[in-house]
């Protein structure tokens, strides 16, 4: 075997497993050497010259390595499998948006929290920073998760193969789910998790953050805050709660939930921002003079841009739905 | 022939090819034969094989059962010879009638739309 055809079978072989790569390599070296020696045999020319060029142009035409390696391993080329790619989108759509709001509004509350009389530029930086990492974070935990599981099923292709025997599909083996049901159902789901989250916050303690030594680990909710507020704000949230319980029994969006769905929506995020903009309603020991109002418009406009977001996706889905 | 059509026509025969090489190279090896031997037979059939796409695919075959292998030593230069297994002869015989249930349908259909 000369130097180039071992280089060659080296390169094949080097990225298959361990157990496989001498049986791989001795089959590839003999197939060489007989494809060299066929076209040797048709020639006069048997200079060394003349045989380095015949090897070079058998190995040209075996092709790139990689690509013969890869044929051999016969292991799936992609990350994410077209079985898989709906979850992927689905979990993208969904959890980011989540996560960058979550994120904005964390680190907006607790840089003001943190550093009293500290400047809009220098909260703008920070939160922009971080939700960039906790954005690509997520995104990279996304994917590697379900990349991972992508592997565990081939792709899902494999696996809806390994169910049945060929010829014994029938008619009754169809997938008589309403897959559009369960996504409103895995939505309404969703959806009465973030409301239960967001009924807590107002029990949530700062040490919960890390900044609970700000005011002696009470809630971040100011405690002289009227209970009538309070009981408003579950209020609404029992409402929206209502909405994705009919949703998620029903398995179904009607025009009719979404539109009150939208305007429960929408009127809480008027509740609150008239909460927002007529008392101090974080607490004041997280807030300064000096910083206390931007505070709460920040709160507010994340408000609006959650709703707002809502909003869109609501209509969209319902356009979608009415095709 | 354009240059777009040439290109979808050289895509389609690529296809046609695939299935064809894994039907003929298991019709070849009821007999015993090395890569080499098998790349030779089918080019000289008429069934045009890329080695690199060949030699792969008769180590998945043995995977699956339908190729046993064995290593020849006694030549001046070793060889690993594939022999149709029970399986593959069975998978074989299946597919040779199947193409030739195939043949008839597209010749059938052929003439059923010649004018």
């Amino acid at each position: 075997m000369s130097a180039l055809t071992e280089i060659y079978v080296d390169n094949v072989t080097r990225h298959l497993p361990e157990d496989s790569r001498p049986d791989i390599a001795a089959e590839i070296t003999a197939t060489i050497d007989d494809m060299v020696d066929a076209r040797l045999g048709e020639d006069a020319d048997t200079s060394p010259d003349h045989t380095a060029a015949v090897e070079r142009e058998v190995l040209e035409e075996l092709g790139d390595p990689v690509a013969l390696s890869r044929e051999y391993s016969n292991s799936p080329q992609h990350l994410i499998g077209p079985n898989s790619y709906p979850v992927f989108v689905w979990a993208l759509r969904w959890v980011l948006p989540v996560v960058g709001l979550l994120a904005v509004l964390t680190n907006v509350v607790t840089t003001i929290a943190v550093s009293p009389g500290v400047q809009i530029g220098e909260i703008i930086g920070k939160a922009a920073g971080n939700t960039v990492i906790a954005l690509l974070t997520a995104f990279a935990a996304i994917t590697i998760i379900i990349g991972l599981g992508d592997r565990g099923m081939d792709g899902g292709a494999a696996d809806s193969l390994r169910k049945r025997k060929p010829g014994t599909w029938t008619v009754d083996d169809l997938d008589r789910g309403d897959s559009h049901g369960k996504q409103i159902r895995a939505e309404a789901g969703l959806g009465l998790v973030f409301i239960v989250a967001l009924a807590t916050v107002p029990l949530i303690p700062t040490t919960l953050l890390y900044v609970g030594h700000l005011n002696d680990g009470e809630t971040f909710i100011n405690p002289d805050l009227g209970v009538g507020w309070l009981v408003g704000y579950w209020a609404f949230l029992a409402l929206m709660a209502v909405v994705e319980i009919i949703k998620f029994t029903t398995a179904s969006a009607k025009p009719t939930v979404a539109l009150f769905g939208g305007i429960v929506d929408l009127a809480m995020a008027v509740f609150l921002t008239i909460a927002l903009l007529t008392q101090p309603v974080l607490h004041p020991e997280l807030t300064n003079t000096a910083n206390a109002d931007i505070q709460q418009i920040i709160t507010v406009i994340a408000i609006w841009i959650i709703t707002v977001w809502d909003q869109v996706s609501t209509w969209r889905i319902y356009r979608r739905n009415r095709r | 022939m354009n240059e777009d059509e040439g290109k979808a026509l050289a895509t389609h025969e690529q296809e046609l090819r695939r299935g064809t090489v894994v039907f003929a190279s298991l019709v070849a090896c009821r007999r015993p034969q090395y890569g080499y031997s098998l790349l030779t037979t089918l080019t000289e059939a008429g069934i045009a094989t890329e080695a690199n796409t060949l030699y792969p695919l008769l180590r998945r075959l043995e995977k699956q059962g339908l190729l046993t292998s064995v290593w020849n030593t006694e030549q001046a230069r070793p060889r690993k010879y594939y022999t149709l297994t029970d399986s593959g002869a069975e998978v074989a015989a299946a597919l040779h009638s199947h193409w030739l249930e195939l043949n008839s349908s597209i010749t059938q259909l052929w003439k059923d739309g010649t004018p």
